[in-house]
């Protein structure tokens, strides 16, 4: 129980005042992003990654991770009280969370949303703080081989099993592979797809990435639709969260159950919290069902709405163990959170725990407090963040759009990155306009470099041989897990296909 | 976003004349990555390559290439097999997750969230309204000529207020204090705060 005393330390070093103003602004600035539908905290923190460049790194991680937790408070409130889910990984809650606030429980409904987001995130951050020295000792064995195939794995989950259509994520994959590949070859030298240009050869910054796939392009995806999609009428319920003891002991089950569902998934790169929440609320339908309980799917049943919102906060807390420790990132969000730390020159993975283990206990600590402002600052004002909705469309994307430009500019006063950054997200309209999944672009450009590195690392050592690539039980494992993976997907797709046909 | 949605849409195609083009649009996606592959092949084939480890830096770049061409050709295949009209159905993520996936995880029956886009309508040539992109696209390409010679606040205000009007604002000059106050702040919070260069233009050689 090493990890107690260094945990001891990172709240000391997080209980300054100035760092607790961090994790405020942190957590107020993720919550409204997460409210606000198709805006989501991966982007928050791409949009800020470079105007925090003067902060220490300390002070922006702990920013980071109330942004990080913030967002997946927030979308549930807007999914409770207008049935309007902030982002996808709230859809599964707004089933039963909305039905409870047209039932007139609007507030019990907030309540529980926010205890269940507090719980399965407390659980998750502390499974991480015990089990992050093992899963550091697991990567230490990991040699270039591994790394690879943990790669390929993470590539293949978000583009072919998870995502809609499988042509349309491998495209995604291809696309941000490319983009990866500008600029000067690490091991050789050799100054690729630079078209002779020395801005380009220290490659696409990320951030120009990020902001243009997520934050320019929805501004510009928004331009196509504003004035055709039908106005969504809003009737917000008034929010004073509340729970009652005897409440509390029914939602408990089914919030332990969802973080149960969810805590697995953080380590697994399967894109996020969609697939737990999901198979969470499956769960709490079936218990439902068993025991004849007529508020499932009427006027909304308690723990339908629990199970989901833990298990969502249960993945975000255990993947940002998968990403300390192993430095794979299991979401788009948390592929923006590796960006952050090379952004620092970190990499995230065994050795930042001996490099900068003050940091990563710091940022640890940071996670409970996030924890618990978020919970307070929720609880009480729902209604409040729920007017946010109210605020100008046109004046939110305005805004959105000058400080996309900003943050770019403010990287390296470049106006060759303004440029670049116009074009991606123009790229980022056309994919949305066709539903071509985002995610594997963001994960392919995270993790492309550290991928080709140890594709030829390995290959240079075999000398050629291709039969290093699966020489160790690991990378057998992974490989068989991708294989099953994609066979149970595929057949998945094929008999949809053929229901659809007849 | 839905999973499911209980009114049935009412279909839209029936008035619209079917042509081979409809519901193909999705080719200009086949472009943009036979464009991309082209262009990193002739990158691959014509790099100047330092150095004699094996394997090199064109090695990585040929398998991307032909996951780009495999995607594309694919891709064509699929469209020209299976048009799509764009529709009401949900996406979740924009097609970051499979709907029948989730829906199989969940045992999602009936149940629904509201928001949802418009299918395609007759009233419009195009599902995409790219008058009001072009008009923000402009706005955009604008500002980056002119932010180094004319400064940060003026051009923000600027791209502010075009943005503002071309998403529906109606109080043009309420606008443009708005757009000037917002780009001021940011110039004063960031650039005297943070310390970011932000280009002052002419108007800063007037203090």
């Amino acid at each position: 129980m090493d990890q107690l005393p260094l945990l001891f330390e990172g709240f000391a070093q997080a209980l300054t005042p100035m760092n607790l103003l961090w994790v405020l602004i942190g957590a107020l600035l993720g919550t409204a992003v997460g409210v606000l539908p198709g805006l989501g905290s991966s982007m928050a923190v791409a949009l800020l990654l470079p105007v925090t460049f003067s902060l220490e790194p300390t002070a922006a991680f702990i920013m980071f991770a109330g942004i990080y937790f913030g967002g997946l408070f927030g979308d549930s409130t807007s999914g409770i009280l207008l049935n309007t889910p902030g982002n996808s990984s709230a859809i599964a809650s707004t089933f039963e969370g909305h039905r409870m606030a047209r039932s007139g429980r609007a507030a019990k409904a907030l309540a529980t949303a926010a205890i269940g987001a507090f719980i399965g995130g407390m659980i998750a951050t502390t499974m991480v703080v015990f089990f992050a020295p093992t899963l550091v000792r697991l990567a230490t064995v990991f040699g270039p081989a591994e790394y690879f195939a943990l790669a390929v794995f993470a590539f293949l989950a978000i583009s072919a099993v998870v995502s809609e259509s499988v042509i349309r994520g491998l495209a995604a994959l291809g696309i941000g592979l490319a983009l990866a590949l500008v600029g000067i070859d690490g091991p050789s030298g050799t100054a690729r797809f630079t078209l002779g240009m020395p801005q380009l050869f220290d490659g696409i910054s990320v951030v120009v990435i990020t902001v243009g796939l997520l934050a320019l392009g929805e501004v510009f995806y928004v331009c196509t639709r504003i004035h055709r999609d039908p106005v969504a009428t809003r009737t917000p319920t008034g929010g004073r969260a509340r729970l009652t003891l005897a409440d509390f002991r029914r939602a408990l089950p089914a919030w332990l159950r969802g973080t149960a569902f969810g805590a697995p998934f953080g380590l697994i790169p399967a894109g996020g919290s969609e697939v737990p929440t999901f198979m969470a609320y499956g769960t709490e339908k079936h218990l439902a069902k068993r025991s004849n309980d007529t508020e499932f799917g009427t006027t909304g049943s308690i723990r339908g709405l629990a199970a989901p919102e833990a298990a969502a906060n249960a993945t975000a807390g255990t993947a940002m163990g998968a990403l300390l420790a192993l430095g794979l990132p299991t979401s788009a969000t948390a592929a923006i959170m590796l960006a952050a730390f090379q952004q620092y020159g970190m990499q995230p993975g065994p050795l930042l725990f001996e490099r900068s283990g003050d940091l990563v206990w710091t940022l640890l600590a940071s996670l409970f407090i996030g924890l618990v402002i978020l919970v307070l600052i929720n609880m009480p004002f729902a209604g409040v963040w729920a007017k946010l909705l109210t605020i100008p469309r046109h004046y939110l994307y305005a805004g959105i759009t000058v400080f996309s430009m900003l943050g770019v500019y403010a990287i390296s006063s470049s106006v060759i990155d303004l440029w670049v950054l116009v074009g991606i997200g123009l790229i980022g309209v056309i994919m949305r306009r066709y539903n071509i999944p985002l995610a594997p672009v963001l994960i392919a450009v995270i993790l492309g470099p550290m991928a080709e590195t140890e594709l030829r690392r390995a290959l240079a050592v075999s000398e050629g041989s291709l039969g290093i690539l699966v020489d160790s039980p690991i990378t057998i494992t992974l490989y068989l897990a991708l294989a099953t993976a994609l066979a149970v997907s595929g057949v998945q797709h094929l008999r949809h296909r053929a229901q659809k046909v007849r | 976003m839905s999973i499911t949605h209980s009114h049935p849409v009412p279909s839209t195609s029936a008035p619209q004349r079917r042509r081979f083009r409809t519901g193909r649009s999705e080719f200009v996606v086949v472009a943009l990555l036979y464009v991309l592959a082209v262009c990193f092949t002739i990158g691959t084939v014509s790099m100047h390559v330092l150095g004699t480890a094996v394997p090199g830096p064109q090695f990585f770049p040929i398998i991307v290439c032909a996951l780009l061409y495999a995607t594309a050709s694919a891709l064509a295949v699929d469209i020209l097999r299976h048009p799509r009209l764009p529709d009401a159905e949900p996406h979740p993520g924009h097609g970051d997750f499979s709907t029948d996936m989730l829906r199989d995880l969940g045992d999602v029956g009936d149940e629904r969230t509201d928001a949802r886009p418009a299918p395609m309508s007759p009233r419009w040539t195009t599902y995409s309204d790219w008058r009001t992109l072009a008009q923000v696209l402009g706005a955009a390409i604008v500002f980056i000529v002119l932010l180094d010679p004319v400064g940060w606040i003026l051009c923000a205000a600027l791209l502010f207020w075009v943005v503002a009007r071309a998403l529906g604002s109606m109080r043009p000059v309420f606008d443009i204090g708005v757009a000037l106050l917002f780009s001021s702040v940011i110039q004063l919070a960031f650039s005297a705060g943070l310390g970011l260069p932000l280009p002052s233009g002419f108007v800063g050689g007037m203090f």
